[in-house]
């Protein structure tokens, strides 16, 4: 590409972040309560998906084992808040660590076990997990779940249980939804940087280079195992932070939010926005999230006239765009808006087959 | 002694259908290259074939042979409609995974949406009575069971080891590209894989779904035991499948009955082994080894 | 891939029994009966157990009615691994379309109602529950959540919806949570409380099996706990023993059949089934031809469906009713089942629906709302609640004829505590022990 399109390109980039920045900044504005606490929930199915697409995009691993990781997030958070009080942000780091240190563990294998025997190890431990829960359930409360709460005087003067909120300080003359939407964008967006500074650093070429030959990374001098354990701890500590935010934004967690099924969901959220992208897993998130919150309350209960239920429907219809896409667009949303812009590229480079370029925009020497 | 017996014959009768789950997953691993995560909700369906035409009057075997034959071609068609298009999996091994997930979502809500979500009473292949087996009374259904199993297990060892199909297969397995050039009939075998995958399933279903009773959730956790089974003996081994899958059964069955630990972990003692024997072998014990090129 | 289906599903069952809500309205005023305990009224604060100006901040008390029609909703899994649930709500839907077409309720305000029913989708998931209810409320703006399904669903709104003075009434659980009113007092199950049925069960066993030795399974989850729980505080004293205990994950596990094995080899004369869903007929399968216990399983586990599934083995099974059976031919004979069958059949029932059991404990979650509305003064969300917190005696849904519904705030907040025992006989389930009542009692079971 010519340095003039190349500017453009970057120019485009620019007004296109930009204007993204500001319609995420001013949803919860927009937006009631109602739907600003919902996609505040996106943001936890965005963290997990980064951290999962650092594993599998980028180092090529592939987990089916990060519900898991996302649950040991959650009642990291929940077990800190109810036994310890700290602040949610504390928590929530924490959690990070603890996670760090569970995604390392559940990587030690991974630098004998490669490929899809890897992927079965991580489905024992998203299977285990449940039980685990259920085995500690003294600490954990099973699968009735743990309410997170702190003791506080209710309206009769008794001090009682109180689940937690996520409370706006009154400098900021947000709502509560509002704060907690910025905050918790906030530690994604940090979260989002660091993955993209990890991925065009060394470690991350590295990881990049495992994925597409390990025996070539290892002759040409990269440690494969420090690489490949790091990255499922760095992966595992995301998923723990949107763990942990989930849990705080629930007030409380219960094994049947932490099974293979989420573990799915969050490699549908990797694939559906582009693996191997630092956008993929958000938009993704978005997908999935515009799927259960605006597309399945809004299918009928019934399609006459054939007495269909659509509602019944809905994971059929799910499945079945999952393949069209899949198929359509094998590199996900991201990777489809790459090629679109690779072919308008090379259109733009010869002006005989594509438009002809308007002299202001520079076009092709 | 008796009761670890019964035990034993439990696991045994279980791991049954868990090694018939890892058949399928085989033979499709062997000739596709992928990991079929709807490989029990196809056998799901099938096995609503088989119920249907049970119902319809037909005796249960011959309603066992016609699902059969249901879902060969819903095998067969799934390949050809769907995962084909997609595009090798060695190449795109993400897309194809979500596929796959797409599948299983899919045909667990097609059967909810026809059959409805209660509980379909299945009819057993070996009638309701017991016979005594060294002093422990065992289930005429388990020890079917492991006729059947052992009875699929030849009839893939022939087809895979004797026949063109077979041979087909293999070359296709190692090499799709070159397959093709010396004019093997790549899409041919392909859909052979599959609709023998799902075939093979409908027998797991049946075997397995008086159990349980029938509903569209019948294969969800035999296919997680099934996974388990074929990770201990190899993707790409048959033998594997059927040791691994009684292994498993077993393992399950009878660990958790002594060792209070596992009390309330009864998967946990499978994945232990597993895990170890990956560790040692990282191919599963029966796995050939995959040479990796630079 | 997670809880069992039925687990709740098979409470519908019991939840059937309550469910009465057709022939409950001549029997019910609080003259006719004089049960020893209905008579005085709690007057706890300011005349009812809730009081709007006390306990609420955004209070509005008629949100939900516009002019003749209260609108209420209902969260359910309409798809996936659960969606066999969608059965109840399908109950509480004819109930409600049966209501309709008898014109409405009329309520103790002497106005006549129509009801319109809202429908959220979890899945089942507890995560999910929040969203639906918030929509329901915020969006939709219900007057009311009515027979939501699961307890860590219902779980998973609870506060909010007991901040916000929303009702919550017939919840299609039993869990012993639901004994909390005097904390959540907006929240009314509308089951027994699992922990009074195995009471029953227990209270049963002293007299005819005095030094029972019970070999438990429970699922291994808050429903099957409440059972053991009570199991132990309930044989306190008595000769009855526990002498072999497993657990059972429906999550995880494919069978039962091993821990019925060694239940089996433990000696035990009596088998205690607390598990629900597909896994309980499992259960009573693998019993082993040389081990004849007596068997008593969870009333979660008595429907047409679970028994058909026994493989011929649910002869001489015992368990816990509140309800009548429409699957046995000595109900179906009764005014309220045929009532049922007749109105919920015109509502779009299936046969298979109405036999079920499922769908009948919907009914009942309608009915226990529609009672409520009946006995209330004013149609108002407080008043609404306070008025089932003091029920008197009534009866209502597909109660058993001679049990009573008595209430009293946070000091008696189960509902459904008269039950009797039935045995499986020839297809039917027929009482072998009369009505007894647990009135006031239930949370003393839960350990």
């Amino acid at each position: 590409m010519s340095a003039a399109g190349r500017l453009r390109d970057t120019r485009s980039i620019i007004v296109v972040s930009g204007v993204l920045v500001v319609v995420v900044l001013a949803l919860p504005q927009v937006l009631d309560a109602f739907w600003t606490r919902r996609i505040t929930l996106w943001i936890p199915l965005a963290l997990a998906a980064l951290g999962l697409n650092l594993l599998t995009g980028y180092n090529g691993q592939i987990s089916v084992g990060h519900g898991a990781l996302y649950g040991v997030g959650a009642y990291s958070t929940a077990l800190i808040l109810n036994e310890w009080k700290w602040p949610q942000l504390a928590a929530i780091a924490a959690s990070a660590v603890i996670c760090f240190v569970a995604g390392v563990a559940v990587g030690l294998p991974a630098l004998r076990i490669k490929g899809l025997y890897l992927a079965l190890v991580t489905l024992a431990v998203a299977t285990l997990f449940p039980q685990v829960l259920e085995q500690f359930s003294g600490t954990t409360g099973g699968s009735a779940g743990l309410a997170i709460t702190n003791q506080e005087m209710n309206r009769r003067g008794v001090l009682a249980d109180r689940a937690i909120r996520v409370e706006a300080p009154t400098w900021t003359g947000l709502a509560d939804d509002q704060w907690a939407y910025y905050v918790f964008l906030a530690v994604a967006a940090l979260c989002f940087l660091v993955v993209r500074n990890l991925v065009r650093s060394r470690v991350g070429r590295s990881m990049i280079a495992i994925r597409d030959n390990e025996v070539a990374a290892e002759v040409s001098g990269v440690n494969v195992a420090i690489v490949k354990v790091l990255t499922f701890g760095v992966s595992a500590a995301l998923a723990g932070v949107g763990g942990a935010i989930f849990a705080i934004l629930q007030a409380r967690v219960s094994s049947g939010s932490f099974t293979l099924v989420a573990s799915l969901y969050f490699l549908v959220a990797v694939v559906v926005g582009g693996s191997a992208s630092i956008a993929g897993p958000a938009i993704g998130a978005v997908a999935i999230g515009l799927f259960q919150d605006v597309v399945t309350p809004a299918l009928p209960e019934s399609v006459t006239p054939w007495d269909l239920n659509a509602k019944a429907a809905t994971p059929l219809i799910l499945g079945t765009m999952l393949i069209l896409l899949m198929l359509a667009a094998p590199g996900g949303i991201v990777g489809s808006a790459r090629q679109l812009r690779a072919r308008l590229a090379v259109r733009a480079q010869r002006p005989a087959d594509g438009p002809i370029p308007t002299p202001t925009t520079g076009g092709t020497p | 002694m008796s009761e670890l017996l019964q035990y034993v014959f439990i696991g045994l009768g279980n791991g049954a259908v868990y090694a018939m789950v890892g058949l399928g997953l085989v033979v499709i691993y062997r000739s596709t290259g992928l990991l079929n995560f709807a490989q029990g909700e196809l056998a799901m369906f099938a096995t609503f074939g088989v119920w249907t035409l049970h119902e319809a009057g037909l005796p249960i075997w011959l309603a066992l042979l016609g699902g059969m034959a249901i879902g060969f071609a819903i095998g067969a068609i799934v390949h050809q409609v769907v995962v084909r298009p997609v595009g090798d999996p060695h190449q795109k091994p993400l897309a194809v995974v979500i596929v796959t997930i797409g599948l299983f979502l899919g045909f667990n809500a097609l059967a909810q949406l026809i059959w409805g979500t209660n509980e379909k009473e299945f009819a057993t292949l070996f009638g309701n009575s017991e016979v005594d087996v060294l002093g422990t009374l065992v289930d005429w259904q388990k020890l079917g069971a492991l006729g059947i199993l052992a009875a699929e297990a030849l009839v893939f060892w022939v087809i895979f080891q004797k026949t063109k199909v077979g041979l087909g297969m293999r070359a296709v397995a190692s090499n799709p590209e070159s397959s093709a050039l010396v004019g093997i009939p790549v899409t041919r075998i392909l859909m052979i894989g599959w609709g023998l995958a799902v075939s093979v399933g409908a027998v797991a279903g049946a075997v397995w779904a008086p159990t349980p009773g029938l509903s569209s959730n019948l294969m969800q956790l035999p296919l997680i035991y099934g996974f388990a089974a074929i990770t201990l003996g190899g993707f790409d081994s048959f033998v594997g499948a059927v040791v691994g899958g009684l292994f498993v059964g077993v393992l399950t069955d009878v660990v958790p009955r002594y060792v209070d630990a596992f009390e309330k972990m009864t998967l946990a003692p499978a994945f232990l082994v597993i895990l170890v024997v990956l560790l040692v072998r990282p191919q599963g014990i029966f796995g050939r080894k995959v040479v990796s090129r630079v | 891939m997670k809880r069992t289906p039925m687990r709740h599903g098979a409470a519908t069952l019991a939840v059937a029994l309550l469910a009465l809500s057709a022939c409950g309205r001549d029997a019910d005023t609080k003259s006719t009966d004089t049960g020893d305990d209905g008579d005085t009224t709690s007057t706890e604060s300011g005349g009812g157990f809730i009081d709007p100006a006390q306990d609420c901040s955004d209070y509005d008390g008629t949100a939900g009615i516009t002019g003749d029609t209260i609108k209420i909703g209902t969260v359910r899994p309409a798809s996936g691994p659960y969606a066999i649930y969608d059965t109840v709500t399908k109950g509480l839907e004819a109930l409600v379309t049966a209501t309709n077409s008898k014109g409405g309720v009329k309520a103790g305000d002497g106005k006549t109602y129509k009801l319109e029913l809202v429908k959220g989708d979890d899945g089942y998931d507890p995560a999910r529950t929040p969203a639906e209810v918030e929509r329901l409320v915020d969006q939709e703006k219900v007057f009311a959540i009515v027979g939501e399904i699961g307890t860590s669903n219902n779980l998973a709104v609870r506060q909010t919806l007991n901040d916000k003075c929303i009702p919550s009434i017939g919840l299609a659980t039993g869990s012993t949570e639901w004994g909390k009113a005097k904390e959540y007092p907006w929240f009314i199950g509308g089951l027994p409380s699992y922990a009074t049925e195995a009471h029953h069960l227990m209270e049963w066993l002293k007299k005819e099996k005095p030094a029972a030795k019970i070999a438990l399974l429970y699922q291994d989850d808050d429903f099957g706990k409440a059972y053991q729980a009570s199991i132990e505080t309930s044989i306190e004293g008595s000769d009855i023993t526990v002498v072999a205990e497993e657990s059972f994950n429906p999550l995880t596990e494919t069978s039962p059949e091993s821990k019925v094995a060694a239940l089996s080899a433990s000696g035990a004369d009596v088998f205690f089934v607390g598990i629900g869903g597909s896994p309980c007929p499992a259960a009573v399968k693998a019993v082993p031809a040389n081990w004849t216990p007596l068997t008593l399983v969870s009333v979660t586990c008595t429907g047409k469906l679970a028994m058909a599934l026994a493989g011929g083995k649910d002869e001489g099974l015992v368990a816990v009713q509140a309800t009548y059976d429409p699957g046995t031919a000595a109900d179906q004979s009764n005014p309220k089942i045929k009532a049922f069958f007749d109105e919920g059949g015109a509502a779009g029932l299936s046969q298979g629906d109405l036999e079920g059991g499922i769908a009948a404990a919907g009914w009942g979650f309608g009915s226990m709302f529609v009672k409520g509305l009946e006995l209330t003064d004013t149609v108002d969300r407080a008043s609404l609640m306070n008025a089932l917190w003091q029920l008197d005696g009534v009866n209502y849904g597909l109660m058993l004829d001679d049990a009573k519904a008595s209430t009293k705030g946070g000091d008696d907040p189960w509902v459904i505590e008269d039950l009797r025992i039935v045995k499986r006989q020839a297809g039917s389930w027929n009482e072998i022990a009369p009505l007894t009542s647990y009135d006031g009692t239930s949370n003393d079971f839960a350990g």
